[in-house]
């Protein structure tokens, strides 16, 4: 009842009623809830949240399977995006998990698992492919009207086969990773391995080309982001040409300076075989997190100094989270883990969550 | 922060006094690696520390070219019953590459040996660990070993390949032992596989996970490594120097090692394998797989003439094709209904990321 209500005095209201509303109901910052795409043993489809302590909050099944979260800055709502070349995403009620609306792509459009919304509570911005010109990346621009969240505009991404977007703590600049990559509606087999574009690209919310950068290699995917508070930019790549060269598989842009290899030692960079999964920060702690599913590794550095705190067997990790002390990472087939990171020696936890099935994103809010 | 509950499994075993799956899956973790997995680490090691002798030994006219040649022989069967236990260290990093180089499609083993050899004629260890992977390993000592270009009679010849035949053995046994001291060092593979939870596995069943992965991963990739050669990614044209080991004809011998070590680590020694895990109600699962093994098996020693041979003719392929067919049961049945049964996630994100 309360809910309904909160949600149709519309936006101007959001700022105002939303956050007191949700903590009302029972969210307790020392048990953070982890939202997460996962799958059942049989192949359905769920948008799940979690306590910490391995209480499940809610999982709702959903007809496409999703992959990134973006929770809402007042509501207790979260979008769960669809993987691409998904075309539903779908609007949920953190409190009982339920479904308020399912958003679905426009006609020639599909997204790509990665979404923000905006400060204000009233916009949404999602990377989603052009597949009449296959790879072309477009902003679908959403706006709440009422509790609906509606198509408004469209903006390019200047770049091809967008995949994570973020803010800048200024909360409307917009950073994203154009993987460089075009695929075709209802496909995930990439056309144009030996003419990719992958870009990092900075743009204003109304579409605005601050500025566009790649890294050496054509084949070097950029595709998943975090940025710090002070706006420093990671970005993990997935690198589509051989096994044996060379690729920098994390990147950094500190505020002023140019995209560059963040310093990867040699032996954690042949370890991550060519893909990293997830990126995190961790804004106390000065520390940046990354899953690679393939290598079956998840490393920690501090992001100051470059220095490798953590270099750990996790087998298909798949999303990871700043918490209070530390991360904590899923998986596609094993335990989740938390990972106290206060003192010099990294230590694991298992965590009392379900194994396996973990979608590559994890949000905890 | 959170306070994590205390694992319920255990508990819940304490208080009944029962030996929870959990026990039985640490149990069968710690065997596996005590009487399967690391013996077979240790006979790889033994087979190095023999080759990296017997290049010498060749090289200094002290053993001939077939008493070499076995020698090789035998390391590269050892490295074909590691497969299915590639778990830990090695299967790290992409240290696999450093001893066996395949798929070969553009014949790079030769080309980087010839020209590893124009530039670094002087070669030793040290210059090699320094050097692409592809010249590291098994595959480029098999190459001057049996490639039908080099004759290795004419002493011209053999001081020229000889550096790198000794160079390559000296790497292919410090790697081996390498991982062996890790494997037995504290906090290594045989403690992490004995004792739950440690660093890399937050419990028994991760590892059992892990082992199944492994053992699933090798007989899908002997899948690959027999449906090449036999045409089955190139539209049926046989491709008969595209198999593993074509030069000194042991495909099918690798192939074969391989699989029995499969089989070691479904059965166990002392019956402490896999198959242990199953309960009394999935018996008919445990039959088929067995039956799964042994039709395998027999249709592999029914192969008698060497691949190419049976490439050559209809009825070969036709043997080959079976052969594969029985192959793909195994396979089928231990991704499918064994990792089932056993509560086993074997891929979700890392075969298909995003």
């Amino acid at each position: 009842m309360l809910r309904r209500h909160a949600l149709t005095l519309g936006s101007v209201l959001l700022g105002a009623l939303g956050l007191g509303a949700w903590k009302l109901f029972g969210h307790q910052p020392e048990e953070p809830l982890l939202l997460s795409a996962r799958d059942d043993g049989d192949g359905n489809h769920y948008a799940v949240g979690y306590r910490l302590d391995g209480t499940r909050a809610f999982a709702t099944r959903v007809a496409q399977r999703c992959h990134d979260i973006v929770e809402h800055p007042q509501q207790p709502l979260a979008l769960f995006v669809a993987r691409r070349p998904g075309t539903e995403s779908y609007l949920i009620d953190l409190r009982d998990g339920r479904l308020l609306q399912t958003i679905v792509s426009r006609p020639d459009r599909h997204f790509y698992g990665h979404a923000v919304f905006h400060r204000g509570g009233e916009w949404l911005y999602a990377t989603e492919n052009d597949t009449r010109d296959p790879g072309r990346g477009v902003l679908g621009v959403y706006r709440f009207q009422g509790e609906r969240l509606m198509h408004d505009h469209e903006l390019p991404t200047h770049g091809l086969g967008p995949h994570q977007l973020a803010w800048l703590p200024d909360g409307e600049t917009l950073v994203v990773a154009n993987g460089g990559i075009r695929t075709e509606a209802e496909s995930r087999v990439e056309m144009n391995l030996d003419a990719m574009e992958p870009s990092l690209v900075l743009m204003r919310r109304d579409g605005t080309l601050l500025s566009k950068e790649s890294l050496p290699q054509q084949m070097n995917s950029i595709r998943h982001l975090a940025v710090a508070a002070d706006g420093t930019v990671l970005a993990g790549q997935q690198y589509m040409g051989e096994p044996g060269e060379h690729a920098d598989l994390l990147a950094i842009k500190r505020p002023g300076e140019a995209l560059q290899a963040f310093p990867v030692g040699e032996e954690q960079r042949l370890a991550m075989n060519q893909y990293t999964a997830s990126v995190a920060v961790h804004d106390a702690l000065r520390l940046v997190a990354v899953t690679a599913p393939r290598g079956n590794r998840f490393f920690v550095w501090d992001l100051d100094s470059g220095a490798l705190r953590l270099d750990a067997p996790l087998p298909d990790c798949a999303g990871v989270g700043a918490v209070k002390d530390g991360f904590v990472v899923t998986s596609g087939q094993g335990r989740c883990r938390f990972y106290d990171c206060r003192g010099a020696q990294i230590t694991m936890q298992p965590l009392e969550l379900p194994a396996g099935l973990w979608d590559n994103h994890l949000r905890l809010v | 922060m959170f306070r994590p509950k205390l694992l319920f499994t255990s508990l819940a075993a304490v208080l009944l006094g029962a030996c929870s799956p959990q026990d039985q899956q640490a149990k069968t973790a710690a065997a596996l690696a005590q009487q399967v997995i690391l013996p077979t680490y240790s006979r790889w090691v033994e087979a190095d520390r023999r080759l990296a002798q017997s290049a010498l030994a060749y090289c200094s006219g002290q053993l001939d070219l077939e008493r070499a040649r076995a020698d090789f022989y035998a390391a590269q069967k050892a490295w074909a019953e590691l497969q299915p236990l590639m778990v830990g260290p090695l299967a790290e990093g992409n240290r696999t590459w450093q001893v066996q180089f395949w798929p070969d499609k553009k014949n790079l083993v030769a080309r980087q040996v010839e020209q590893l050899l124009d530039s670094k004629p002087e070669i030793n260890a040290a210059v090699l660990a320094k050097s692409s992977v592809v010249v590291q390993g098994l595959s480029a000592y098999e190459y001057i070993l049996f490639d039908s270009n080099i004759d290795l009679a004419d002493d011209a010849t053999r001081a020229r390949y000889c550096p790198l035949l000794e160079a390559i053995g000296q790497h292919q046994q410090r790697l081996a032992e390498e991982i062996l001291v890790s494997w037995n060092a504290k906090d290594g593979m045989l403690e992490q596989l004995s004792k739950f939870p440690n660093p890399r596995y937050a419990d028994a069943q991760e590892a059992i996970a892990e082992l199944l992965r492994a053992q699933v991963t090798a007989i899908d990739t002997l899948k690959k490594k027999l449906g090449t050669p036999l045409g089955r990614f190139s539209k049926g044209i046989p491709q008969p120097l595209q198999a593993e080991a074509w030069r000194s004809e042991a495909s099918l011998a690798n192939i074969g090692a391989a699989l029995n070590s499969a089989e070691a680590l479904w059965h166990g020694a002392d019956r402490q394998g896999i198959r242990a895990l199953l309960g009394r109600d999935q018996q008919e699962l445990v039959q088929r797989i067995d039956a799964a093994y042994a039709e395998a098996r027999g249709k592999l020693e029914a192969l008698r003439p060497p691949l190419a041979e049976l490439l050559a003719s209809e009825a070969g392929r036709q043997q080959l094709s079976d052969f594969y067919d029985s192959l793909n049961r195994v396979h089928r049945l231990q991704e499918g209904d064994l990792a089932k049964a056993l509560g086993v996630q074997l891929g979700f994100n890392a075969n298909d990321g995003d």
